[in-house]
């Protein structure tokens, strides 16, 4: 049985790409980053090693075209394809999965992606797909339904396998129930970085600081809190689950003295706290992994990381840590479900670049209660926090209501989402009614990216520099290229959007 | 927000309850908060211990010795400020199921306290809890249970009822597979329990799960 794990191109009319993958918000970029897909990666590995024909078919990082993806594809015929999607996409893989089915019709189409989760029904009557799963366990549930697929001809009809609904016929599906399962992390395997072929994900990155870099198998599935109201990782059928310590450690070593990874990032919602995060660090000094001019980093959350814990990270050379700043006022941070208060993120700041983390904040304006004070509040910290040098660079998004969170439920029940056409939902414009108008809040997200060009800022990263432990002139100047690339392709898409496509 | 210490009260070397003021918070029985000390900037989830309608806020804690939240909450004088965040989550009974049907409660350790909430909040509740414990002094304020609605398993301690692991005890015993299960605690437990409930026919639409750690 052949098994394609395909992620096509998807261009736009201005000829950006989206990025699609690692169950992030799509976004379309003239250069975009190519994020290895973490579970699928694991699924494709696993069914593998169970003596499938699996093939890596990622368009986007393989730098194909559209039709030169497709096209291979097509002549390749796989009896299964696999694919993700997310609300903004939603329409092109419908569109894309009927052309597969009609140039193959009897290959077995199977999506995944935190949309078609939330509403495989949806999916099975807009397009022609066959398998929609219900879960973010993709390698747990496939390694179970591609052999019921290969061994059954019944398998529409008789399948017993939890998380999934199943064409039977055009208008009649096979639910099998949730899939609430939390699975053992650790049974399911490392990526193999040969099969995913990682060097096409290893450079064009912004979360790395030095190259080759690469994603870590996560440590943690779906996220320990879990309850944040914008985000993924929240519903009453996720549950977390972790990696052990030492499993992760061996994957580390061997990324690094096999493959030659100078910069380890795992992309878990939030990585290990506590225990665990002091057993991993020191973990990687014991090993001496620390020693070998790779850097490590991960996503957090403010109040996970205390001292004790920030100062281990630090020596056993983690550098980039990611964590949501998704506002700076107390009523936006509650009604997020952030469960920290504004004074915490400064406290934390300070902590992490006192021992030298770098860290990266992610910013989102355009909550549809936040009012011009609530906005102002935001830049002014985050100005506040970057001339102070408490952190090192920042993304801003417009917050978008996607894949059914909570958050996009609100926005539903209260009637503020201002249309239902899922390829609005691309992040490159506000969506919902707002207090205040809509190009206020894109003046803010230009206005906090100028802070990288601002001589104050410019200054605290030189003065920061002379503090590095490597001091890296080529490192910092191709990272920092990189950072501004990035900065300007976010203003390129604002300023389109405001001279085009403003939603009333 | 800062909420009031009144009461730490002590269960064993290791466990103890915390009793806060509650102010206006309202909460679902089961839901959880984020507890931290003032202006230490970090936190932790605790599962709410008090039922829906008592005058405090309460949370049963396991002090994890090489831990950072769990210890420090334990040394806070009364009267002293703790930082609380929340509530969260939806590990909390549907109203309409109550009188419907009954609810298998199953849990290790200090993974007792949301079910301890729910039988505060709903009286009516048709329960049994099955409750994994490595000694008899892990039974946190077991008078407050029916004594027919709670059965205890305990693991590294012989005593007159079950001896072993609520995993060896699950499969023995027949199941109602038209009730709902709770299932609350460390990982392992959780997924060892889930196998075992859809061996025995359990839907997993039935079952609903909380992993501490
Ligand atoms: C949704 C949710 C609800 C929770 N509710 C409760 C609760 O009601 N009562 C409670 O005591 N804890 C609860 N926890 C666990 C709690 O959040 C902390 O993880 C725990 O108190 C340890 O924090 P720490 O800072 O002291 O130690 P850390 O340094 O963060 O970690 C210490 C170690 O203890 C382990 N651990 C965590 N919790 C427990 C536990 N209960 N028993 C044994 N080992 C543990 C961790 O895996 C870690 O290895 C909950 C966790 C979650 C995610
Ligand atoms: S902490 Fe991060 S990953 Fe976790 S629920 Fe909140 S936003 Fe999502």
């Amino acid at each position: 049985m052949k098994i394609a794990f395909s992620y096509p191109p998807i261009i736009n009319s201005d000829g950006q790409k989206a990025m699609v993958s690692q169950n992030r918000n799509v976004q379309f970029f003239m250069k975009p980053t190519y994020l290895l897909p973490i579970i699928q990666g694991q699924a494709a590995t696993w069914l593998r090693d169970m003596g499938y024909n699996v093939f890596w078919d990622d368009g986007n990082s393989q730098l194909k075209t559209f039709d030169c993806w497709y096209l291979d594809l097509i002549e390749a015929s796989p009896d299964v394809i696999i694919f993700e999607s997310t609300t903004p996409v939603m329409k092109f893989y419908w569109n894309i999965v009927n052309k597969i089915k009609s140039d193959l019709p009897h290959c077995t189409v199977i999506m995944t992606g935190y949309h078609s989760m939330r509403k495989p029904q949806e999916t099975l009557r807009r397009s022609y797909a066959d398998v929609v799963l219900r879960s973010n366990h993709i390698d747990f549930v496939l390694q179970k339904l591609i052999p019921y697929i290969d061994e059954n001809s019944q398998w529409r009809e008789n399948c017993p396998i939890e998380g999934l609904v199943i064409r039977i016929d055009e208008n009649n599906f096979h639910d099998t129930g949730n899939f609430k399962q939390i699975e053992t992390l650790d049974l399911s395997p490392d990526v193999d970085r040969d099969l995913v072929q990682w060097k096409n994900y290893a450079y064009e990155n912004g979360n790395f600081l030095q190259t080759p870099g690469t994603y870590a198998t996560s440590v943690v599935r779906d996220c320990m809190f879990g309850k944040c109201s914008f985000c993924r990782y929240n519903g009453p059928d996720l549950t977390f689950s972790m990696r052990s310590v030492q499993k992760s450690l061996d994957e580390y070593q061997k990324l690094i003295e096999d493959y030659g990874a100078r910069e380890i990032f795992d992309d878990s919602g939030v990585w290990y706290r506590g225990a665990e995060a002091r057993e991993f660090a020191q973990g990687i000094i014991d090993r001496g992994l620390n020693k070998k001019d790779c850097y490590f980093g991960f996503n957090t959350r403010f109040g996970y990381l205390e001292e004790d814990t920030i100062a281990l990270l630090a020596k056993a050379n983690f550098r980039f840590v990611l964590v949501g700043l998704e506002a700076a006022d107390e009523e936006t941070l509650n009604r997020l479900n952030k469960g920290y208060g504004p004074k915490d993120s400064e406290q934390n700041l300070k902590l992490y670049t006192k021992y030298g983390l770098f860290p990266h904040l992610t910013i989102m304006v355009g909550y549809f209660w936040q009012t011009r004070e609530q906005l102002n509040t935001t830049i002014d910290t985050v100005k506040r926090f970057m001339f102070e040098g408490l952190a090192r660079t920042l993304q801003v998004t417009i917050c978008t209501p996607i894949d059914f969170t909570p958050y996009h439920q609100e926005c539903i029940d209260q009637k503020m989402l201002l249309t239902n056409d899922y390829d609005d939902f691309d992040m490159s414009k506000l969506i919902v009614k707002t207090p205040i108008p809509h190009n206020d809040y894109y003046d803010a997200i230009r206005n906090i990216y100028g802070i990288a060009f601002h001589p104050k800022f410019i200054f605290k990263q030189i003065q920061f520099l002379f503090k590095f432990k490597k001091r890296d002139w080529q490192f910092l100047f191709t990272y920092g290229i990189r950072a501004i690339r990035r900065v300007r392709q976010h203003i390129f898409n604002l300023t389109k959007q405001q001279k085009n496509k403003v939603i009333k | 927000m800062l909420h009031k210490v009144l009461e730490i009260r002590n269960l064993t070397a290791t466990a103890y309850v915390l009793r806060i003021e509650r102010k206006k918070v309202s909460f679902k029985a089961g839901q959880c908060f984020n507890l931290g000390l003032k202006n230490s900037g970090v936190n932790r989830e605790y599962s709410i211990y008090s039922g829906e309608n008592d005058s405090c806020l309460e949370f049963l804690v396991k002090e994890i010795k090489e831990g950072i939240v769990s210890p420090s909450l334990r040394q806070v004088t009364l009267g002293e400020e703790i930082n609380l965040h929340g509530p969260y989550g939806s590990f909390v009974i549907d109203p309409i199921k109550i009188k419907q049907v009954k609810f298998y409660f199953i849990c290790t350790g200090t993974g007792i306290a949301p079910f301890h909430s729910f039988i505060r909040s709903h009286p009516n509740l048709d329960y049994q809890i099955i409750n994994g414990i490595r000694s008899l002094n892990e039974r946190y304020d077991y008078d407050e249970y029916h004594p027919l609605k709670i059965t205890t398993c305990i693991s590294r301690e012989k005593w007159a009822g079950f001896h072993g692991r609520l995993t060896a005890y699950l499969p023995e015993i027949p199941i109602d597979t038209k009730s709902i299960f709770y299932i609350c605690g460390n990982q392992k437990m959780i997924q060892e329990a889930y196998v075992i409930l859809r061996k025995k026919k359990v839907s997993g639409n039935h079952i609903f799960t909380e992993a501490f750690f």
